[in-house]
């Protein structure tokens, strides 16, 4: 089912959450709501979800307007960051709990609703835990229990709130590629509210990234990472060094003092030379080496005295065999600049 | 809820963290001798007079006092008061902390304060108000009188004074607990299409039912031994508007000290049973609670694998 949200506003008290967003999530799709917190992807997850009304603006699911309809009648699955289970349940009673108080012309009968939940204990892998209490389980099955609830009422569209947000690094790793591999399953269309870049950009089909209640980019993960559209983007979806710069004849040229525009450079696009190139390049000097880890880390300090981030390959640290306190040439291999306002 | 854990032993470290905080020997037995002294003279002799006093002149006379018409009379408006002020008080209070708990609105902390107004009044102030509001001379004396409509020195000013000193006690502990619990279980049933008193009866309720059962113990007993506002309204009239504790006064003062020591006893025994009742209630939830940490320590102690097993999911 496709997510239409047009125009939508919503305050609370004098803080503006969601200030004019317009979204639009086609069927089958997996998307993240990305951005810091504060940012309105909570809020706009809830007023998709019907937990929230919106002060303007209206949300269609299939082209059907729904701003009117409670949370109840929009039938979505909600998972929440806290997982929200029933704790006086059993894991087969959470899962059949929306099952169950459907009305009676409704209700799938006993047996049905025995297969369905088993149906859900084997997707989820806890078939063992049936008859244990959400207490009783890890953060990572609550969380699979809590999504298994989810989808025994087939909801229209799936919506997470942090998912993963309560984990440890390691299940959190282990649970969005999970995920990933239930939504080409089972394809409903699905959101989900993060705030790490890395979780967004690797399980999302689309991300959506926000700041201050209003949508700064929406696109494939390698659209936002590659071509930000905003400086806020680029610094919000990973490390980034900022420069004053000058362009020149096409040439971006990195300058010391104020100049009105502002380069972004990726720290992998910074290479490290012991000549200049005659382009743009400036001086630094190696300030801290990291080599532990796929890429080696170099902190710098540039000749006007700002702290530059470089990382580059082992193989290359190890051509170049760089020693602290070295004095060398940074090459900025590929930069994006925006004018200073809008930053 | 008053919850009081034991002290676990952690094994030698601790033994030893004792022995460094511990007190001598001759300070520890004398601090509990003290303890224990105060404890009979003013807990465990009292009860233990009330029921010897009772039983001074045989059992007969015992079984005599307390099927005399007039305590009959009083045993049955004791509990026809606390039969309608319990349940009155029992709605009234998980209708207060579902709204005070989960909702946020204007005017909330009057509520709240309006909650422990019967605590901060003293019972004999709160009988006046009632006298005040419709007794023959109060605010609707006249109109009630007209209508012959009887509330003060009656059953209905009886079961309204109980009501009122017994107003905060379930409210009060269901209040903390329902904020402690959040909305999110009940956001969660709304999703799963659970209508709101499905969301109450079966999400809520069950999260709270410890807490409203010691609510209505503790309501309960109150509203069975209430003296002071029940006095002012009642008008002594006896084998009509005597509850248990004033048919004792009225028994006490003409003398009658085994009548009045026998009724006195099924107070007592009220009392008992209560606190028996709490220590149950109290140690069930602590038992349910502490059985649930124990296996989730043991579950995250385990390390978890899903990332080969979701790979072949379904």
């Amino acid at each position: 089912m496709s997510i239409e949200a047009n125009n939508i506003s919503k305050r609370f008290g004098q803080f503006v959450a969601l200030d004019n967003v317009d979204l639009e999530i086609p069927s089958g799709e997996l998307v993240a709501l990305l951005g810091p917190s504060g940012s309105g992807k909570t809020t706009l997850l809830r007023v998709i979800a019907g937990l929230e009304f919106a002060d303007a603006g209206t949300v269609r699911f299939d082209g059907r307007d729904i701003s009117d309809r409670t949370a109840r009648e929009r039938r979505v699955g909600f998972v929440f960051q806290h997982y929200a289970l029933f704790r006086h349940m059993t894991v087969f009673e959470n899962i059949a709990f929306g099952l169950r108080v459907r009305p009676r012309e409704a209700r799938p009968s006993k047996k049905q609703i025995q297969a369905k939940v088993h149906e859900l204990l084997k997707l989820i892998q806890l078939e063992t835990l049936a008859q244990r209490y959400p207490s009783q389980l890890s953060g990572g099955q609550r969380q699979r229990v809590a999504l298994a609830r989810a989808l025994a009422v087939e909801p229209s569209v799936l919506l997470l709130d942090e998912p993963f947000g309560a984990l440890d690094a390691k299940v959190r790793l282990e649970l969005r590629r999970w995920l990933r591999q239930l939504h080409d399953e089972i394809h409903v269309t699905s959101v989900f509210v993060t705030h790490d870049q890395e979780e967004a950009l690797e399980v999302a089909d689309r991300v959506v990234v926000m700041n201050h209640g209003r949508i700064e980019q929406i696109g494939s993960p390698e659209e936002v990472y590659n071509q930000p559209a905003t400086p806020f983007v680029y610094n919000f979806l990973g490390n980034v060094n900022l420069f004053h710069g000058r362009i020149d004849g096409g040439t971006t040229y990195i300058h010391e003092r104020e100049t009105g525009h502002v380069v972004y450079v990726r720290p992998h696009l910074l290479e490290i030379d012991r000549q200049p190139n005659g382009g743009s390049h400036f001086r630094a000097r190696i300030k801290h080496i990291n080599a532990a880890g796929p890429l080696v880390k170099v902190e710098a300090v540039a000749e006007w005295g700002d702290p530059v981030h470089i990382e580059m390959s082992q193989e290359r640290f190890r051509d170049l065999q760089l020693i602290k306190d070295e004095a060398v040439f940074v090459i900025p291999k590929d930069v994006k600049v925006f004018a200073n306002h809008e930053a | 809820m008053a919850t009081i854990f034991p002290l676990r032993s952690f094994g030698l470290a601790s033994d030893r963290a004792a022995q460094a905080t511990t007190e001598g020997a001759w300070v520890r037995w004398s601090l509990i001798a003290v303890a224990v002294v105060f404890l009979g003279v003013f807990l465990f002799m009292p009860l233990a007079v009330v029921f010897a006093s009772a039983l001074a002149k045989g059992v007969s006379v015992y079984f005599a006092a307390l099927r005399e018409p007039d305590a009959l009379a009083a045993i049955r408006l004791t509990l026809i008061a606390a039969g309608i002020a319990v349940p009155m008080n029992l709605i009234f209070g998980v209708a207060a902390a579902w709204a005070i708990g989960k909702f946020e609105f204007f005017g909330k902390s009057f509520l709240v304060t309006l909650i422990d107004l019967p605590f901060a009044v003293s019972p004999v102030v709160s009988g006046l108000i009632y006298v005040l509001i419709f007794g023959l001379q109060g605010l609707m004396g006249p109109w009630l009188a007209s209508h012959d409509v009887k509330i003060i020195f009656a059953v209905p000013g009886i079961v309204l004074a109980t009501v009122f000193v017994t107003f905060p006690f379930v409210a009060r502990e269901l209040i903390p607990l329902v904020q402690a619990q959040g909305n999110e279980e009940e956001e969660a049933a709304l999703t799963l299409g659970a209508s709101g008193w499905q969301t109450f009866f079966r999400v809520t309720l069950p999260n709270i039912k410890w807490g409203l059962l010691y609510g209505v113990i503790l309501c309960n007993a109150r509203a069975m031994g209430e003296f002071g506002a029940v006095s002012v309204v009642s008008g002594h009239i006896r084998s009509r508007t005597n509850t248990m504790p004033l048919h004792i006064e009225i028994l006490y003062n003409e003398y009658q000290f085994a009548p009045a020591f026998a009724v006195a006893s099924l107070l007592a025994l009220l009392a008992l049973v209560t606190l028996l009742a709490k220590s149950i209630v109290e140690w069930k939830s602590r038992q349910q609670t502490k059985q649930q940490e124990l296996f989730a320590t043991r579950q995250t102690a385990t390390p978890t694998s899903i990332s080969s097993a979701g790979a072949n999911a379904a």
